[in-house]
């Protein structure tokens, strides 16, 4: 039998999952579907929460302006990725494009601390914070919203890919851009704004993290990239719904991890996770057909 | 004028050597004692970016995690010293040889992966290490770190300080690039850069893939390490905060600025690296967004760095493909005339 201890960290775990599962869709989307190889995620997801936080401090407790704030200032920031690191490098070995958005990534978290300060900022409470109970298990409204949200984009953003007709057509830029090019698609503009979407959903996870554990600072993105990679590998970098998947039982493995052992361990058992599946799985769990690696 | 320089020094070849040898052996004579500890820095920068430049540069693969291996190294000569009261120099080699050693772990996975992939498992990689170095209070003194640790001893002299452990890091370096001047020389070195511009053509003509791969990354990691265990002496103490990620793409920054797949290219990025954090030392926290906004400026302008390996996949091939334009161009001309 579970103990009601167990019941929460699972809880807790499927919660962060989920958070961790909006992060691995949005690299799933910038490193599998478009094809470019960035390290800025991480840094993304702190912009997110910056504009949301400034947003709430502004504005007063409106979810869906903060929603809003941190949507549009990473796509801003994906915008300039685009500009500064792949615009100029879309034919030339992958390792240069990488090493500008390490560069990149460095800038930006750098800036963050001298424009934002390096000390760990309180977010709002943005949600009150009430606890539902289902029997066992007990379940606080924060979570629910961010399931909710997280699930909400997902859904969004699937049928942007599978329906529509700018989905079709970044999926064939993945495939072949000579090719795509040929029958007429803005390769470059696709691109932008498949990176811009990706980007998105990052920032968006940042404002979800920032309500979740109530504090932001400037170097919260760095190992939080890592998560969004060991989560996304799962799905060998290309698949969305694997993705997802893995960035739930990335945030379930940690939780019942730290349950077991203490939490100085949470990170271990995340990067090990990325390191075995690396080893056993570099592919992941997806047949690839034409799909760039 | 490059020209004429080079001819100068075809011609006196064995002088400028010893010239530079002289300076550098008597510098804490007329160096004053801060600018002696900025020159400490720069050769241990040496030593750590030339480790990242024999995996990242010669062999073309994309380790991000030098940290971690600079923290094995640093981690075993601190516990063989203050622990088991091992002398410092024979605790130098075990100290490289356990950072070869995971080097050669990490190898493993690396032989499946490329670009980003590889990258991440390096970071990963990285980050573990320190990790485990924080969290096993019982070793690594966990939060605490190690302290007190000797400096050491040479001949009855006490190489403490500055001035006198200088000749220390001067050693290394100078061993460091004889060694790898010689490797990249002989066949391996040559596995390597065959590596480096194409894994598929280098297969097929019979290099072995993994095996150079793992000496690679091993070599690589080594003198990670032994940057990491001279450091340890020289600091006196170590504790996790010294190895975090930030460091390892600091170390980076250095090598893309410097220059890629060179012997000297390490050198140069280190120096530049110290002179700009003593230069920048008035707008003090600006400083990484200059050293940032500088290896995106390498990337746009110059791929390879300062002093980089011109002309290799390092280069974006933009060299190449200008060589082989010009080469269409002089044929067409000829055909004309």
């Amino acid at each position: 039998m579970l103990s009601q201890y167990m019941i929460n960290q699972l809880v807790n775990g499927l919660c962060q999952g989920f958070i961790y599962a909006l992060i691995a869709l949005g690299f799933a989307v910038i490193v599998g579907i478009v094809g470019l190889a960035t390290f800025t995620h991480g840094e993304i997801i702190m912009i997110g929460a910056y504009a949301s936080y400034y947003i709430f401090s502004a504005c007063g407790n409106n979810l869906f302006l903060g929603l809003f704030a941190s949507f549009c200032a990473s796509w801003l920031v994906g915008i300039l990725v685009y500009k500064l690191c792949y615009e100029q490098f879309l034919n030339v070995p992958e390792h240069i494009s990488l090493i500008c958005t390490i560069g990149f990534s460095m800038l930006l978290k750098n800036l963050a601390q001298i424009f934002f300060g390096t000390e760990k900022k309180p977010m709002l409470d943005i949600i009150d914070n009430r606890i539902y109970s289902l029997g066992p298990v007990e379940i606080s409204k924060v979570q629910i919203v961010i399931m909710v949200t997280v699930l909400a984009l997902s859904a969004l953003m699937m049928m942007i890919f599978n329906w529509t007709k700018w989905g079709v057509a970044l999926r064939s830029v993945s495939q072949n851009r000579e090719a795509a090019a040929l029958v007429g698609i803005n390769v470059k503009q696709t691109i932008m704004v498949g990176n811009c979407i990706g980007c998105a959903m990052a920032g968006v996870a940042g404002m979800l993290i920032g309500i979740y554990y109530q504090a932001i600072y400037p170097t919260m993105g760095a190992t939080l990239s890592m998560k969004a990679f060991a989560a996304a590998t799962l799905g060998g970098l290309t698949s969305v719904p694997l993705s997802a998947l893995g960035g739930g039982i990335l945030g379930l493995i940690e939780n019942l991890g730290i349950s077991i052992s203490s939490a100085s361990f949470r990170d271990v058992f995340s990067f090990g996770f990325l390191i075995i599946i690396l080893i056993f799985k570099p592919t992941g769990f997806v047949k690839r057909k034409g799909v760039r690696p | 004028m490059i020209d004429r320089m080079k001819d100068i020094y075809a011609k006196h070849k064995i002088a400028a050597w010893l010239i530079l040898l002289a300076i550098l052996v008597t510098m804490p004579m007329y160096v004053s004692i801060s600018n002696m500890r900025i020159v400490c820095r720069i050769m241990l920068y040496v030593i750590l970016a030339g480790g990242l430049n024999i995996i990242n540069g010669y062999c073309g693969q994309l380790c991000f995690g030098i940290a971690g291996f600079y923290c094995v190294g640093s981690y075993v000569q601190a516990v063989l010293m203050k622990t088991y009261h091992v002398s410092f120099w024979l605790a130098l080699i075990p100290s490289g040889i356990a950072a070869a050693l995971i080097g050669a772990l990490v190898a493993l996975p690396a032989l499946r992966l490329k670009g980003i992939f590889l990258g991440m498992i390096t970071i990963g990689f990285s980050e573990l290490v320190r990790l485990i170095a924080l969290n096993w209070t019982s070793v690594t003194g966990g939060a605490m770190g190690i302290k007190g640790i000797m400096a050491p001893k040479f001949f009855g002299i006490k190489l403490g300080g500055a001035s006198k452990y200088y000749y220390i890091f001067l050693g290394v370096v100078l061993i460091y690039l004889f060694c790898t001047n010689r490797i990249i020389r002989s066949r391996v070195g040559r596995a390597w850069l065959s590596i480096r511009e194409d894994e598929l053509a280098a297969k097929s003509l019979g290099v072995d893939i993994k095996r150079y791969k793992i000496l690679n990354f091993m070599y690589g990691s080594f003198w990670a390490g032994i940057a990491g265990a001279v450091y340890v002496a020289y600091s006196s103490y170590v504790d996790s905060t010294y190895f975090t990620l930030d460091e390892g793409f600091n170390v980076l920054g250095m090598l893309i600025i410097g220059g890629q797949g060179t012997l000297i290219g390490p050198i140069v990025g280190s120096v530049v690296a110290q002179v700009l954090t003593e230069a920048l030392r008035v707008i003090n926290i600006w400083r990484y967004v200059v050293y940032a906004g500088l290896i995106i400026l390498m990337m746009w302008v110059r791929p390879q760095g300062l002093v980089g390996a011109s002309g290799s996949m390092l280069a974006g091939n933009k060299a190449e493909k200008k060589k082989a334009a010009k080469g269409c161009v002089e044929k067409l001309e000829r055909k004309e005339a």
